[in-house]
């Protein structure tokens, strides 16, 4: 039965080794490069200085350098792959089979019923998650420099692609083990959408909306929320005059001594520890508006007991964040796996 | 007498609706068997119960004694040709060979070969670009290389042209005079049975009007001819199953194992033909009446 799974499977295959042998190419031809430019950028660097030169480091890569291209591809394929494996390899799995009505020759071999789905969901599911952390191992070598630069100094500069430390959504999913995660559930939604609704195309389409909105959902919504959130309250003139703050909405873009923290919510409050929605006229000195979160508007709203509150997750939580993440999704592959068992039992097919 | 399928109240649901409801029936091992009964009989139902694909709703079927699909030992004992004869489009007629040789352990690697060659097709080719008798051809050569001990098949010339059609039933003849193999085989059309079947089971929803060997089943029917008379004046041995009068003349079908004395009837011979649309015709209690008892077939 595993010949035979290979003997179907062995297109799809080689079309995801080529793939990933391609970008293994693009990553080990610029890899070296940015790793010589990191090293440089932060040889000798003591204290504080090294968070300078790094955050140096990576606004200097996003002026000029094709890295932070090759970065973003990086991210959106890791990211794309479990999709991409639910939507081309889960989906007709089965779906095809049931569409070319071949489920009536593969059923009556000497294989049984059983052993022909347990092998197939085994093996194509493990190639599945085997292809896409290669994928990200790849990823998370390529850009080590980087993460290391974002670990040293923060997210910088904010808005750019290095803004998201190794708890943000598309970070944090594209890194450690997750990718295992999400690659087995996209398979095995896949598949399963192909079982229920028995028809290939229809099925991709399923597969894919139902796999964006998780991927949007998991960290908007469950993430947050895996461990009760820190919070810290940071005032002073000093913080206020980090370039942490940007000043239309007065969130707070870093954690002061936690560079990798995941900031889930941020604002001003009064003494009395109440939201302020605003900056006080009295601080909203011309200058101050032109230039964010200059030393005076700092200063101002620090002599008015105006203090920054910063709800966050630590940066270290990331391998118990990172554990729950993946056993979320492979309970739920598991649990799609047991849809197609019970959906293809001879009782109901 | 040992049974190649045997049914006992045998029944099948599909939602609210049942496809096969109360089918008992035994086929005896040995034969050639041809299953015959207009569509939605639930020749499909029943052959697809005993190839353990689905599982009954209600009663019990045992196919050489066996229950259906248990383990890997009994699918191997079974060989199936599904209705149209399904393939994997994709692959070629070798990769086809071996999957057949992945997935049996009995598996005839001699055989399935010379009956690709015999039959022409070449190995590269992709089977969804096969012709329909070439694709069933291929199916049969994967049902047979298994060595099973019977061999079950689903309409599988429904679909072909006449030639394909006389082309599969050959090779299923042939593959007969060389295995000791039951083969079990439905038809809704007779003139495909005729040819290769020694034994025949007429199925109307769900119930089994006549089963029997071929040239029994002909040697006690006969057509009687005559001036017009009531049914209710036939011997009590002569069992009436179809009747038709004019205003002179009275025709019947009967079965009867003594033979006919009467001098006032014209006996004829019965057909085949006729005495399975005799048998599919006739009234059935419980069945639906706003379904075609028989469908015409292009």
């Amino acid at each position: 039965m595993i010949r035979f799974t290979w003997l179907q499977f062995r297109v799809q295959a080689t079309v995801a080794l080529a793939a990933l042998l391609a970008f293994a190419v693009l990553l080990a031809v610029t890899g070296p490069r940015l790793a010589s430019l990191y090293a440089d950028a932060i040889r000798g660097c003591q204290g504080a200085g090294c968070a300078n030169a790094a955050n140096t480091f990576l606004s200097r890569l996003t002026i000029t350098s094709p890295y932070p291209a090759v970065y973003e591809v990086g991210v959106a394929l890791t990211l794309a792959a479990p999709a991409i494996i639910g939507v081309f390899w889960g989906a007709p799995l089965i779906a095809r089979e049931l569409d070319n009505r071949t489920l009536a020759l593969a059923w009556t071999q000497s294989v049984t019923r059983t052993r022909w789905l347990m092998v197939k969901l085994a093996l194509t599911g493990l190639a599945a998650m085997a292809v896409t952390e290669a994928l990200a191992l790849l990823r998370a070598w390529w850009s080590d420099p980087i993460s290391n630069a974002i670990g040293r100094g923060g997210p910088y500069p904010f808005g750019s692609v290095f803004d998201q430390g190794r708890l943000g959504s598309f970070i944090f999913a594209t890194s450690g083990i997750t990718p295992l995660g999400y690659a087995a559930f996209g398979f095995a939604l896949g598949t399963a959408a192909g079982v229920l609704i028995r028809r290939v195309v229809p099925a991709m389409a399923v597969t894919l909306a139902i796999f964006a909105v998780v991927q949007v959902a998991i960290p908007v919504w469950a993430r947050p929320h895996f461990l009760p959130p820190d919070r810290t309250v940071v005032s002073g003139p000093s913080f206020f005059a980090s370039t942490a703050m940007s000043v239309g909405t007065l969130t707070a873009s870093i954690v002061p001594g936690q560079p990798e923290a995941w900031i889930l919510a941020s604002g001003p409050i009064n003494a009395a520890g109440k939201p302020v929605g605003a900056i006080p006229n009295a601080c909203l000195v011309p200058s101050a508006a032109q230039k964010p979160a200059s030393p005076d508007l700092g200063a101002c709203m620090a002599s008015r007991g105006i203090e920054e509150a910063i709800t966050y997750q630590p940066g270290g939580r990331y391998w118990p964040f990172q554990w729950m993440e993946t056993g979320i999704f492979l309970a739920a592959a598991l649990a799609l796996a047991c849809i197609c068992f019970w959906r293809l039992g001879r009782r109901r097919t | 007498m040992s049974f190649v399928v045997q049914a006992d109240r045998l029944g099948r649901k599909y939602g609210r609706r049942w496809a096969l409801r109360d089918c008992t029936l035994a086929i005896p091992e040995g034969k050639v068997v041809g299953l015959v009964g207009p569509n939605g009989a639930g020749k499909t139902t029943l052959l697809h119960l005993a190839v353990g694909l689905l599982a009954p709703t209600s009663g019990s079927v045992t196919v050489l004694g066996a229950s259906p699909a248990d383990g890997a030992a009994q699918l191997g004992r079974v060989g199936f040709v599904a209705q149209d004869t399904p393939v994997y489009p994709r692959l070629s007629v070798a990769q086809h060979l071996r999957m057949g040789e992945y997935l049996n352990p009995g598996w005839d690697r001699q055989l399935a070969r010379s009956r690709v060659e015999q039959l022409g097709l070449d190995l590269r080719q992709r089977a969804g670009t096969l012709s329909g008798g070439q694709r069933a051809q291929l199916a049969l050569t994967l049902a047979i290389a298994k060595r099973p001990s019977c061999l079950i098949l689903d309409e599988p010339v429904a679909s072909l042209d006449p030639l394909a059609r006389r082309e599969f039933l050959r090779s299923l003849m042939e593959i007969v005079a060389t295995d000791e193999i039951s083969v079990v085989l439905s038809s809704h059309l007779i003139a495909d049975l005729e040819r290769v079947c020694d034994y025949l089971v007429v199925l109307v929803a769900s119930r089994v009007q006549i089963a029997g060997e071929v040239s029994d089943l002909l040697s006690s029917h006969y057509r009687l001819c005559g001036p017009r008379r009531d049914a209710r004046g036939l011997p009590a041995s002569q069992r009436v199953i179809e009747e038709s009068h004019t205003d002179k003349q009275s025709t019947f079908l009967v079965r009867t194992s003594d033979p006919v004395l009467d001098p006032a009837w014209a006996i004829r011979p019965v057909t085949l033909d006729d005495l399975v649309i005799a048998y599919m015709s006739r009234e059935v209690p419980g069945e639906r009446p706003d379904r075609p008892r028989l469908k015409v077939m292009s």
